[in-house]
């Protein structure tokens, strides 16, 4: 007898049921914006790191990080231009760099690290570079922030 | 030998101190009962069939072959551990060793029978673990885990390298005599 009907998921039809994009706020900027506004980002990042303004560079490009769905190619970008930032940068200098940051950017650097260290290998994200920032940052920001990266959906 | 254990440590330490603060961080739990089946409360994170109360699932990794994955819900985490496997000995040592571990799951407690696809290891920590044992206990617990396991696995290494050696070297002085 055939029983594969047990596997179907009925409840995917029902009205009630909840849809990964009911879970957060959508951003209501245009997917094609983002990638743009990203690659801006991207310049002006290595402007920021020309002067040696770690803090600077780091608050540019974590603030309106893209997320949510279809913008992948954007985060992908944001993602490398913050390794570069997060590789340039003295291991001595990291504490204080992370206390400038403001609580919404600490958060977003959480969600990058977590990120960057869910994809080793890839790039040029070095797993000892992300443990030590993935460290200083707990310090300063606490576990609270890393609690943030678990419930916050808006997903980088 | 004890400086060479402090050495490792050392290079170690940011990577377990990590997995420390995401553990601590996401063994946050409560009783939670089953939104779909009536008077049944079951694990979230194995059931999986209401997402909104799962959470964003963790990975932290020192490199492709080290890694720590954690899935927190609102009753339950899972945790899977991807041990260090540098070469074929190490990868049947830590195969053995592993499955020796899981056979006895129920004496563990937190144990779970079967590792997550892609990992070595998974434990299954509920929130009727974390209301009968002390958090900061099971957290430690994992962490000590994880230390000795590597430990563990290279002094099995030696052992059988250096056996292989004994047993060779009779068998060899046999065939000369």
């Amino acid at each position: 007898m055939d029983n594969s009907f047990r596997k179907i998921d009925i409840d995917i039809y029902d009205e009630d049921a909840l849809r990964d994009d009911e879970l957060y706020e959508t951003d209501p900027r245009d997917p094609a914006e983002v990638l743009q506004d990203a690659k801006q980002r991207q310049g002006a990042v290595r402007g920021f790191l020309a002067k040696n303004d770690i803090p600077g560079a780091l608050t540019v490009i974590l603030e309106n990080a893209p997320y949510g769905a279809n913008v992948e190619e954007a985060k992908i970008i944001t993602l490398q231009s913050l390794l570069t930032i997060l590789n340039t940068t003295k291991a001595t200098e990291i504490t204080g760099v992370v206390k400038l940051l403001s609580q919404d950017t600490q958060d977003t650097l959480m969600k990058y690290i977590y990120k960057g260290m869910a994809m080793p290998g890839w790039g040029d994200i070095s797993g000892s570079v992300l443990l030590g920032w993935h460290e200083k940052l707990t310090e300063v920001a606490g576990v609270g922030c890393i609690v943030r990266t678990m419930t916050d959906r808006r997903i980088v | 030998m004890n400086l060479q254990h402090s050495v490792m440590s050392n290079v170690l330490r940011p990577y377990l101190a990590a997995v420390r603060s995401t553990l601590t961080a996401a063994l946050t739990l409560e009783n939670f009962s089953s939104q779909v089946v009536e008077r049944h409360n079951k694990p979230e994170v194995e059931a999986g069939t209401s997402k909104e109360v799962l959470l964003n699932p963790l990975t932290i990794s020192r490199n492709e072959n080290e890694r720590v994955f954690i899935e927190p819900s609102i009753n339950s985490i899972r945790l899977s551990i991807k041990i260090k496997q540098a070469d074929e000995i190490e990868r049947i040592l830590c195969n053995k060793f592993t499955r020796f571990m899981m056979q006895r799951a129920e004496s563990f407690i937190v144990l779970r029978r079967k590792p997550v696809p892609g990992y070595d290891i998974s434990f299954l920590i509920t929130n009727t673990h974390t209301e009968t044992m002390l958090k900061h206990k099971i957290v430690d617990f994992i962490i000590q885990f994880m230390e000795e396991v590597d430990k563990e696995i290279s002094e099995m290494k030696l052992s059988l390298n250096a056996r292989a050696r004994i047993v060779a070297e009779s068998y060899l002085t046999a065939i000369q005599g």
